[in-house]
């Protein structure tokens, strides 16, 4: 491919290393037969190099005096150093009153508008020395992000522009809210009430994968929850590491050479926790969703904040990738003392809290967090409509594995004994056979085959009673009990 | 200085926020820097880059850092910062000349005395950002060399290449950027 860099840079040096100039020409016909734009380009890089000189020979302020100075005296002492920026200074319109967050690139402030009208709005602008082309297009991709959306579920963007000393800024909806989490902490909202909540913030990201955005960072702290005429309303904030979909979007942070990522910890998707992820899709929003909603029901994040907080990096993305985390009801039930706080925020009995967020709750949000995507939902919108079904008591699309998933796996791990009990089970039904046929046949044999039933009802009782024991088979009469009792639960539960 | 450092241990680990803690950091010291020099230079004595960064290298991690590792990770961080401190000034410079003149003179062998080195750094910044887009490792290597001024072998060693790689990419880089800056020129003029 003519675009290769390392394929060009190759060629370039085999072609410098050529003794001659007809040396250097023939090998170049030679590479590249018949492709002339990688001829043109190559030709173009070597005259460069030949016209280059001492470009960039000396580094940028150099010692002393020299001829050719590329960038020259830089250093002009009259030039007034650059005003900070900081509350009460100005930039452009907008006078800046509050800083009110801060991220690695940047900066946002509460600050009022007074042109064209008053209004109080949030700017956030780039940060001093960190103006690199890269940020900066980093930076101009999330106002563009935004620029694109339009739902009441995703705080607004207003404007954008340049500060004097020439660094990015935009200014959007200043959302007076706090994270979702604290919020139904706060107000104590039932399940039923953060479900409710939850299902807009689901709505919004879905309209942002519609305008061709992936958030990437979704988490509490960047979904607000704000109250217009008394009534909660959630908006996603902070498109920072957003990701355009069809734009080619140069995200690479300083350490491309070591493998960047971007995106919160306990929120990232096992994709996005490969270290060079760069098929990361809309599914892995839906994965940050599922997060948020086993946050939202059991208090704690799947991955357990602690345990990734102490273990190295390198360990925690190993964490997020393969670890399989609880069901919310088992989280719930293991709280231990945390329990009685994590359903005082939730205004429901301990005791009630696991059993209602048991089955269809557990199934949604893991569903969710399935570490293979193409077993999550497919959009952000699906998981929306059900948690929606949920809600309205409409049969939910999200299953645990089901029984004959659950059974295959266990034929798998146990083939031998499986087996034997398929044979057992078999004969049994044989001579239960030929008893019934030698009732029908003559009632001779009844008096034997009375016996036998009665034998073999002696050891359904026996069944029935109670072997559980899973693994054991150990007596002829427990395996094909078991295999019988899997058989009455499958048919239960298959609808 | 142990912030500095406890950042470079974290980097090695990984952490990407780390990564970005430590530019402004390195920014902040090189800034200080710079402006302390200036105020006691001489006129018409020009900055070294070179002593800058290793000054606040001493600074900043001491003796502390051992290889070259963590030594990469800042000189990275330093150069990055260097490059970002010309570029204000040079956009600043820039807004200040009155009608904007774009009296380019190309980057080769002219006395700077024409006096508009600030846009042919930024012609450079932008080119190099266009190389990083592309080839990220070799926009690095620019940088450390011109940026921090690091002779070959040490920006090699920062960036965990052999010298004969460092050798080549340097040669490439060079004729990627000064025909790129060219070109720029060409259509500037025109």
């Amino acid at each position: 491919m003519t675009d290769d860099p390392n394929r060009l840079e190759a060629i370039f040096a085999a072609a410098l290393a050529k003794g001659s100039p007809e040396e250097r020409a023939a090998y170049l016909d030679e590479v590249c037969a018949g492709d002339a734009e990688l001829r043109r380009r190559l030709q173009a890089l070597l005259q460069a190099h030949d016209d280059a000189g001492s470009f960039l020979e000396k580094p940028a302020i150099a010692t002393g005096v020299t001829t050719d100075a590329p960038a020259g005296q830089w250093i002009d002492r009259d030039a007034p150093p650059a005003p900070a920026e900081g509350p009460g200074t100005r930039i452009g319109p907008y006078k800046l009153l509050q800083q009110i967050g801060e991220g690695g690139m940047g900066i946002v402030y509460m600050a009022e508008q007074q042109e064209p009208i008053r209004r109080m709005v949030a700017l956030k602008v780039i940060k001093a020395g960190m103006d690199s082309a890269q940020v900066v297009a980093r930076f101009e991709a999330e106002r563009q992000a935004l620029a694109l959306m339009d739902h009441q579920n995703i705080a607004r963007i207003f404007d954008g522009g340049a500060t004097e000393s020439g660094r990015p800024y935009f200014v959007m909806e200043l959302v007076k809210g706090i994270p979702i989490t604290r919020f139904c902490d706060q107000n104590r909202l039932t399940p039923r009430e953060r479900l409710e909540l939850f299902v807009p913030v689901c709505q919004a990201v879905q309209h942002a994968h519609q305008k061709g955005v992936i958030h990437r960072d979704l988490k509490p702290s960047n979904v607000l929850v704000t109250l217009y005429d008394s009534k909660p309303v959630p908006k996603v904030i902070d498109f920072g590491v957003a990701k355009a979909l069809h734009q080619k979007l140069t995200e690479r942070t300083m350490f491309t050479a070591f493998g960047a990522v971007v995106g919160t910890l306990e929120y990232m998707s096992p994709e996005q926790a490969e270290l060079n992820a760069l098929d990361v899709d809309t599914r892995s929003d839906v994965y940050s969703l599922g997060v948020l909603l086993y946050e939202l029901l059991t208090g704690a994040t799947p991955l357990d904040r602690k345990r990734l907080g102490q273990a190295a990096y390198a360990e925690v993305l190993r964490l997020i990738r393969e670890e399989e985390p609880p069901r919310p009801s088992t989280r719930l039930s293991g709280s231990g003392e945390a329990l009685a706080r994590i359903s005082a925020h939730r205004k429901t009995e301990p005791a009630q809290l696991a059993r209602l967020v048991r089955g269809e709750l557990d199934w949604i949000a893991m569903k969710s967090l399935e570490k293979d995507r193409g077993r999550r939902y497919d959009t952000a919108s699906a998981l929306a409509r059900d948690v929606e079904h949920y809600l309205k008591d409409e049969p939910v699309e999200a299953r645990l594995p089901s029984v004959s998933y659950l059974l295959r796996k266990f034929v798998r791990r146990n083939k031998g004994r499986v087996i034997a009990a398929g044979m057992l089970a078999g004969m049994l039904f044989l001579v239960v056979g030929l008893v019934l046929y030698g009732r029908l046949v003559g009632g001779a044999a009844v008096g034997r085959a009375a016996s036998r039933a009665s034998l073999d009802r002696g050891a359904q009782q026996r069944c029935v009673q109670g072997d559980s024991r899973p693994d054991r088979g150990r007596s002829q009469v427990s395996t094909a009990c078991r295999s019988r009792r899997l058989d009455r639960t499958s048919r239960q539960t298959d609808r | 200085m142990h912030e500095v450092t406890r950042l470079l241990n974290a980097i090695e680990q990984g952490d990407p926020q780390a990564a970005e803690q430590l530019l402004p950091l390195v920014y902040g010291e090189l800034r200080r820097q710079a402006a302390r020099k200036l105020a006691q230079e001489r006129p018409g004595q020009t900055l070294d880059a070179t002593a800058l960064v290793h000054e606040a290298y001493l600074r900043l991690v001491g003796d502390g850092a051992s290889g070259w590792q963590s030594r990469g990770h800042f000189f990275a961080a330093a150069a990055e910062a260097m490059r970002r401190i010309l570029v204000e000034r040079a956009r600043r410079k820039k807004r200040l000349k009155h009608g904007g003149g774009l009296r380019r003179v190309p980057l080769d062998g002219v006395r700077a005395a024409a006096g508009a080195p600030s846009d042919d750094l930024l012609a450079l910044d932008e080119a190099l950002a266009q190389l990083a887009e592309e080839d990220p490792v070799k926009a690095r290597l620019v940088e450390l060399r011109f940026f921090a001024g690091l002779s070959v072998e040490d920006a090699a060693r920062c960036l965990g290449i052999s010298r004969a790689t460092a050798d080549r990419y340097w040669a490439y880089a060079r004729a990627w950027l000064y025909e790129k800056v060219r070109a720029g020129e060409k259509s500037e003029n025109r």
